[in-house]
């Protein structure tokens, strides 16, 4: 085997974690307000399967990819709607939305199942920059959406640690009465950062589909990565920067049972080696469980609790 | 809320109307039957015309309805097991793989151990080991819930991708012991004769309908009767005053989650006594283990109103997989839309019933200028 296959394998790790990017960051602001969304992986199905349709029907690259963009608002806002004014368990709401984004996106898939993509979302040309050995390839052979992704990432952390907004945003996941004291309303800005959380992760769904995938096959074009990018966030600490890095590293244990598949090697069987990106999940969660890191994490204080005013 | 000179307010009911109890489920499956209704109309297929072949196909004739009962079987398993773990707030969602490594546990007791005994003892013994297995696949959740309080949420999600691959692998990847060795088809190998169970006549039903129906009575009645029962409620309602109470909170964690996964457990080794007889991919498709999470959450974690739900959601799918033999064939994945529906449905009606909705008119206080 040589090292470019591994180059390669490098470059696919940090496009796929496009997808994982972008599902963490949508979790991260939603997370960050104080409310879990368990329905990624719903929500990255419906955005999958809605760029399928769309590019399919219009061969709009650009529509596909904003549709599923407001597939993933609409299925957050009823995630919002049921939590946030009606106090629903966010946990049952969040696999409710799995199972009913799992269901239609087959449901509506059906007549395309098998089919290959219908548009493909190009890497950039980057001239001299893609040229340069082991790096070209690995940095600068990338979509568009790769390095918006990101510049996105990295607009999210000034936008959380560096503006009066992103502060309010802090305070109502870890102190929501604060919030609501200063006169605030708790329940906006809950609702405003769960439908932006899931328009990103509606993006990472069509993303995913027409940059990644190779055919609508169900429940299997997504194959889990939503429920990878929500134990992402905890790995991040509720930061985005650091989702850069998480997503980067679970990219390549996603991309390496394909690499050691197509190269014939045979260590294990293959059955076994597609287990790793869980087990590697897995494994990263129950590091982050002992006590100290636990301490340096700091998640959200109210973290899945709804908000109640004591009026009287 | 303030709309025009409307204040609308929901104010919490000191009692519930008994009536209330059925309506929320009721308007709920009537909700989600409309939104599948759209849908539906959407691609080209009448509504009325596909649910009322879904109904008569899965309840309303013998053929339909001792199939639902067949089907229902293990999603009564997978319900209980989701309940059993909810209603301590502890969100076991791992029934899928659980139910997976139910079905090898039990089909290699089935194989290895089955053929030394005689029916009365090997059925039992290999649903018995089914659901050891079941409860070994959430023993690492558990213990990291119950010792360091992580999550339980995802690492019993993660795990179900894990048990896929394992089943895979047994069938199709490796020529094991679970493998049936006289063809190069990739199927499971038979379990001795004397484990499995026969149906009820020419039907789809299995005497394991019996275990099922007498477990969830019998789980309503020592969960409201024992000691134990009133420990894992005190829990649930507060943790600290359990811990004040000088409850364990680390035995009754693990104590939970592992009976909730020996219950999955079950689910698959039912699966393997009865209708397969063997480790079969084709349970694998159907998502028992999920479904079981809406069965538990429309009975709100009742026991017995589990049995209920599970047929009504058994029936949803036998009434789902005959649509898609004819002239328009709809896609049986219909039935998960409709249980994902009716869920969201019932769990926005659930505040309609704990409260009361209120509209009042704002009175027209002085205005100062």
């Amino acid at each position: 085997m040589n090292s470019n296959v591994w180059i390669l394998t490098f470059a696919d790790a940090i496009s796929i974690a496009t997808t994982l990017i972008l599902a963490t960051l949508g979790a991260i602001l939603t997370e960050r307000s104080g409310v879990i969304n368990l329905g990624v992986e719903g929500i990255l199905l419906m955005g999958a399967v809605t760029a399928f349709l769309v590019s399919d029907g219009t061969g709009n690259l650009w529509l596909a990819l904003f549709l599923s963009v407001l597939v993933g608002v609409a299925m957050s806002a009823v995630h919002a709607t049921l939590t946030i004014t009606l106090r629903a368990n966010q946990i049952v709401a969040g696999l409710a939305l799995v199972i009913f984004g799992n269901g239609l996106s087959q449901f509506i898939g059906k007549p395309v199942e098998g089919k290959t993509r219908p548009v493909t979302i190009e890497p950039l040309k980057l001239g001299p920059l893609s040229d340069i050995p082991v790096l070209g390839p690995i940095l600068f052979g990338h979509d568009m959406f790769t390095y918006l992704t990101w510049a996105g990432a990295l607009l999210c952390s000034l936008y959380l640690n560096r503006t009066r907004p992103g502060l309010v945003l802090r305070a109502t996941g870890d102190a929501p009465a604060t919030v609501d004291a200063q006169g605030v309303s708790v329940a906006m800005i809950r609702f405003v950062h769960t439908i932006l959380g899931g328009a990103l992760m509606g993006l990472a769904g069509g993303w995913f589909m027409l940059a990644r995938g190779t055919a609508w096959s169900q429940a299997a074009t997504t194959n889990g990565i939503g429920w990878i990018a929500l134990s992402l966030v905890v790995f991040a600490a509720w930061r985005p920067l650091r989702a850069i890095a998480g997503a980067v590293l679970f990219g390549f244990t996603l991309q390496v049972p394909f690499t050691l598949q197509g190269q014939q090697i045979n260590i294990l069987p293959p059955e076994i080696v597609q287990m790793l990106p869980y087990v590697a999940t897995l494994f990263v969660l129950v590091m982050l469980s002992t006590p100290r890191a636990r301490r340096l994490l700091g998640a959200p204080k109210m973290l899945g609790q709804p908000f109640v005013r004591d009026e009287r | 809320m303030i709309i025009g000179n409307l204040r609308i307010e929901l104010e919490p009911r000191l009692s519930t109307p008994k009536w209330l109890y059925a309506a929320v489920p009721v308007l709920s499956l009537l909700f989600a039957f409309v939104v599948g209704g759209v849908f539906l109309a959407l691609t080209g297929h009448s509504p009325i015309g596909t649910f009322s072949l879904l109904i008569e196909r899965g309840y309303a004739s013998t053929k339909g309805i001792t199939n639902t009962l067949g089907s229902a079987t293990p999603l009564i398993c997978t319900g209980l097991a989701a309940a059993f773990a909810f209603r301590m707030n502890l969100f076991n969602i791992g029934e899928e793989g659980q139910m997976y490594l139910g079905m090898i546990g039990s089909a290699w007791a089935g194989i290895v151990l089955a053929g030394h005994l005689p029916s009365f003892a090997a059925v039992p013994m290999v649903l018995l080991f089914g659901a050891l297995s079941g409860a070994l696949w959430v023993l690492l959740p558990a213990v990291l819930r119950a010792k360091l309080g992580t999550s339980e949420i995802v690492s019993s999600l993660l795990l179900n991708y894990v048990a896929l691959n394992l089943v895979n692998y047994f069938i199709f990847g490796s020529r094991g012991m679970f493998r049936d060795p006289t063809t190069s088809f990739p199927q499971g190998r038979l379990i001795e004769e004397s484990a499995r169970l026969g149906s009820f006549g020419t039907t789809r039903t299995y005497p394991t309908v019996l275990i099922a129906v007498a477990l969830a009575i019998g789980l309503y009645w020592f969960m409201k009767r024992s000691n134990y029962g009133y420990e894992t409620s005190v829990f649930a309602d507060s943790p600290n005053t359990a811990r004040y109470a000088g409850m364990s909170s680390t035995k009754l964690t693990l104590s939970v989650l592992l009976f909730s996964g020996a219950l999955a457990g079950l689910a698959g080794s039912m699966y393997v006594v009865g209708p397969a007889g063997k480790v079969d991919p084709g349970l694998l498709q159907i998502g028992l283990g999920y479904a079981g999470i809406v069965v538990a959450a429309l009975a709100r974690y009742n026991f017995v109103a589990v049995i209920l739900t599970a047929i009504l959601f058994a029936g949803l799918r036998e009434g789902g997989a005959s649509l898609q033999i004819s002239s328009n064939p709809v896609p049986i994945s219909i039935a998960v839309v409709l249980q994902g529906s009716v869920l969201l449905f019932a769990l926005g009606g659930e505040v309609f019933r704990r409260n009361r909705l209120r509209i009042r008119r704002i009175q027209q206080v002085g205005v100062v200028s």
